[in-house]
């Protein structure tokens, strides 16, 4: 084994998030175990970007069969006893049939059945995009997590896990994330798939309590899973004799290929297994953050795009496929409209993105395959800085109820328009999601069924993010804003990432067009099913004069800041109409008006002097939608999809 | 791209600029006299809209707080992007999404204020998009099944009247039409009939030049709407014409003899019958 470039980036990607979580597990000083995590991040970004300038390569690793195989096992085997220990007999069931499947591999090597022999990890346009999103999201999320873990820790309860047991799952998830994403070889594939599922368990049981509960809801429905994953491979060991991404593209196994999307379907929580990631919401928000746009889910829609461009034959599979993925785009939008909770709308919106990206790759066209890339992309950041707004709202307002959050504009004047940033990215123009959206509406064109529950989903989307934004931008006159004190750290990941959402947001059609068209026209190269009409789209939304975007809001910005920013005085200033005279003080400046920003009611003065107050929600169209009750039947619908998915593969 | 535009091309887009808050004032000045005349009033003189926006530029441009102004400017900046994006002959979809941030930039100024009256205003007027907006897709759908392309240019190539093939689709649009021009029975997040809205809603906290702008917002936005009835018969303008002056009737009609209603009822009617209408009208048009 030649040590090259490649080799030694590939080792830090994957090794250095470890050897540095050890650290900071062992670090009896919170400065050493912060300074480790922030050298770790600084390490892992700039590997991360060096492995992108790289040209594509392959590695062998001497005695990998034996190694990745002692991995697998001692993973399993460490699952096996947290279930013993939580007494979970289904946990337990599942992880002795894995145990099982490797055991029957490893017979089957020493009865002399062979397999074809490949790489071990390998890397291609799409690994890169995905080390891209897990080796500069993820260490901003672990900045951030230095400073907002120091609050968190003074309110934790007594049975909270330590901050460096915290630590070391927390950037070890980022070493196994990647080593998943460059795996070729299934084995690897299959540790790393374990890997994260238990540092996913234990991040979200942090805080011990009850938060142990829905960890163990992770745990099971990530076995589920990955035991669907371990039959799979056997299966492709068995019948094809291969053990590769590569060999499994090739020989076209159907089976293997559908088990390994029922698995990526549990990973990203597509309906109906998303119950694991609503209940991940309890743990601390950075690991919300992690899972919801660097690592985890991320993870499942990878190996959904990884597997399925080869299988464009089997339409009937790529059709269910498509299916369950637009059935969750619509069913986990129309759930967010009912909440109220803010982690849990993000949860939602995650879930609904998710199933977007699924639908994209079970399209299997150029369009939907780029689609699906910037959804991916896209997603990772806004959603990541989100989630890091919505946690420091969180610690300053002490609620997450999007009803609570009118008024914080002036309080917390960075995070909030940090946030609005995010929001806006998630919807609106010329952002890169808007952009998704749009590809992916005009990919499916040919399947009206598809169609429509995008097309629902989509108003929906709008209608939930829109809601939201309104609630938090609503405020009084104020003529100078609060001086918002923030964590150093924590400020640094905000404004990174606020960074990041504005510039791919300015060049999200150049991005497009630089990146995502030249990869997907790679991958769709000599696909004789592709039609002209699909090809000619794709080249038309490329085509697409963004600019115009830009010149739009420029005008509007300028003509806003030279016509009454320059010249707004305060005594234009007025208060709402309500209906009677405003019980608040009319002098903008004094401190009575000040502490009623934040106040959920209006007061005003009614018959009398007598002071009323009113209070209008927004809406959650509660007498339309009961989310238990939708819920029920979202998964009956998800479930039968996925029978007939498994019965379309014959399997069944 | 925007390398490809001649000069023809910079008039069009001048003109169409120019033009389409002239045509949606008269549009509206029409509507008002004749709604006066239907409900037996002499009513104003067609151009009272231009007198009205002259008056609200002339006034004291009093507000809540600025961030509420910016929101009216989005408004009108994205309207008039859509009518530039429609003289380009561009993406429909895009278009489409311009025209609903600009919505949205509505939505925002009217709850960024602290008035309950501009946010149940404003509410009304998200839900009134949730329910048109499926509809506006699914025409731009109906077009491509038939034209294979996305681009606003390419209608003009069909050879036969788009009414032909998407009638069902016509009826369902005039419904969104009804919504957008906030006519009874849909008119929920603002009315123009003084007896059944008491406060304005959604525009309630804009006043003076600020108000002017969304109504010139306001004017773009009817002629854009008008345009595309005409565009339904794009193989004869006259036809074309009459066709607008007769949905123009329709939803006057319509407008006169409702009275409004929640935006439940709105929503249930608007996701059930012109939703499946525009469905069964898009099945057709696929299995062709």
């Amino acid at each position: 084994m030649e040590i090259t470039n490649f080799n030694v980036l590939l080792a830090v990607l994957i090794l250095v998030p470890v050897v540095f979580g050890v650290v900071a597990y062992f670090s009896p000083w919170d400065k050493l175990r912060s300074l480790s995590i922030v050298l770790c991040s600084v390490i892992v970004a700039a590997a991360g970007i060096l492995i992108t300038i790289e040209p594509n390569n392959t590695f062998e690793l001497p005695g990998s069969e034996m190694i990745a195989t002692i991995l697998e096992v001692g993973i399993v085997a460490v699952i096996l006893f947290i279930a013993v220990k939580i007494k979970n007999w289904l946990i337990i069931l599942m992880s002795l049939v894995q145990m099982g499947v490797i055991i029957a591999e490893i017979i089957l090597a020493n009865a002399g059945h062979t397999v074809a022999h490949t790489y071990d990890f390998a890397t291609d346009p799409l690994t890169k995009i995905l080390i891209l999103i897990t080796s500069i999201v993820g260490p901003i999320i672990a900045v951030y997590a230095i400073g907002y873990m120091k609050s968190h820790q003074e309110h934790a309860p007594p049975t909270a896990a330590s901050l460096g047991q915290f630590f070391f799952f927390f950037i070890a998830f980022l070493g196994f994330m990647n080593g998943l994403v460059m795996a070729n070889n299934l084995k690897w594939f299959s540790f790393f798939w374990e890997a994260t599922t238990l540092c996913s368990y234990m991040l979200i049981g942090q805080d011990g309590g009850e938060s142990k509960k829905n960890a163990e809801r992770a745990l099971l429905i990530n076995t589920f899973g990955g035991t669907a994953m371990v039959i799979g491979v056997l299966w492709l060991v068995v019948e094809n004799k291969t053990e590769s991404f590569e060999g499994l593209l090739l020989a076209k196994a159907v089976i293997p290929m559908v088990l390994l999307c029922v698995a990526a379907f549990t990973k990203s929580a597509l309906l109906p297994f998303q119950s694991w990631l609503l209940g991940a919401m309890i743990a601390p928000t950075p690991v919300s953050a992690l899972l919801h746009s660097a690592t985890m889910v991320k993870a499942g829609s990878y190996l959904v795009l990884r597997v399925t461009p080869g299988f464009h034959d089997s339409t009937k599979v790529m059709m269910v496929i498509t299916f369950i993925g637009a059935l969750t785009f619509a069913g986990a939008a129309l759930l967010a409209v009912t909440q109220s909770n803010a982690k849990r709308v993000l949860a939602y919106s995650t879930i609904s993105n998710l199933g977007l990206v699924v639908a994209c790759a079970g399209i299997n066209t150029p369009l939907a395959y780029a689609a699906a890339l910037a959804i991916i992309c896209f997603h990772a950041i806004s959603k990541g800085l989100l989630f890091l707004c919505v946690g420091r709202i969180e610690q300053k307002i002490g609620s997450r109820d999007i009803e609570d959050m009118g008024g914080i504009l002036y309080r917390m004047p960075v995070t909030t328009s940090v946030a609005l940033i995010g929001m806006m990215s998630m919807l609106l123009p010329p952002f890169g999601m808007l952009l998704s959206k749009w590809m992916a509406i005009e990919a499916t064109i040919r399947s009206p069924l598809i169609l429509i529950f995008i097309i629902l989903g989509s108003a929906l989307t709008v209608f939930f993010w829109s809601k939201w934004i309104g609630r938090i931008q609503t405020s009084s006159y104020h003529p100078k804003f609060n001086k918002e004190t923030m964590d150093p750290a924590m400020g640094f990941s905000l404004i990174t990432l606020a960074l990041g959402v504005l510039l791919t947001g300015v060049g999200s059609m150049w991005i497009f067009n630089k990146f995502f068209a030249p990869i997907t026209e790679q991958v769709f190269k000599g696909r004789t099913d592709i039609s002209d009409v699909l090809w000619s789209v794709f080249t038309a939304a490329g085509n697409f004069a963004a600019v115009t975007l830009f010149v739009a809001v420029g005008i509007a910005f300028l003509a806003y800041w030279l016509l009454v920013w320059r010249r707004f005085k305060e005594t234009d200033v007025r208060l709402p109409y309500l209906c009677g005279e405003n019980a608040e003080s009319t002098v903008y400046t004094t401190s009575a008006f000040h502490n009623s920003e934040g106040t959920r009611s209006y007061a005003f003065r009614s018959m009398g002097d007598k002071i009323e107050n009113s209070w209008s929600s927004t809406t959650y169209l509660k007498n339309f939608i009961c989310e238990k009750k939708a819920t029920i039947w979202l998964n009956l619908i998800a479930w039968v999809i996925i029978i007939i998915l498994l019965g379309e593969a014959h399997l069944l | 791209m925007m390398d490809k535009i001649n000069w023809t091309q910079w008039i069009i887009i001048a003109v169409s600029l120019v033009a389409a808050p002239f045509i949606g004032a008269l549009i509206s000045g029409l509507d008002r006299k004749v709604t006066a005349r239907m409900q037996g009033r002499k009513g104003p003189p067609v151009i009272q809209p231009f007198y009205d926006i002259i008056k609200l530029f002339s006034k004291q441009p009093i507000a809540l707080h600025k961030l509420q102004i910016l929101y009216a400017f989005l408004h009108l900046v994205f309207m008039m992007l859509v009518v530039v994006l429609l003289a380009m002959g561009q993406d429909l979809l895009m278009i489409l999404f311009a025209h609903a941030f600009s919505t949205i930039c509505l939505v925002l100024g009217g709850m960024s204020v602290r008035s309950p009256y501009s946010r149940i205003g404003s509410m009304r007027k998200i839900m009134q998009m949730l329910a048109y907006e499926p509809i506006l897709i699914l025409i731009i759908v109906a077009i491509y099944l038939q034209t294979d392309s996305f681009l606003a240019s390419s209608v003009m190539d069909m050879t036969k009247p788009m009414l032909w093939s998407m009638p069902l689709l016509f009826l369902a649009f005039l419904c969104a039409v009804a919504i957008k021009l906030n006519k009874s029975p849909f008119d929920v997040s603002t009315s123009h009939h003084a007896h059944q809205e008491l406060i304005k809603g959604i525009t309630v906290e804009y006043a003076g030049p600020y108000l002017g702008i969304i109504e010139i917002a306001h004017f773009y936005e009817t002629a854009i709407l008008f345009f595309i009835i005409m565009v339904f018969w794009q193989t004869n303008l006259y036809i074309g014409f009459g066709l607008e002056t007769l949905a123009f009737v329709a939803i006057l009609i319509l407008d006169n003899t409702f009275s409004r209603l929640t935006t439940t009822w709105m929503l249930k009617y608007m996701w059930s019958i012109p939703l499946f209408l525009s469905i069964a009208n898009i099945i057709w048009l696929w299995s062709k």
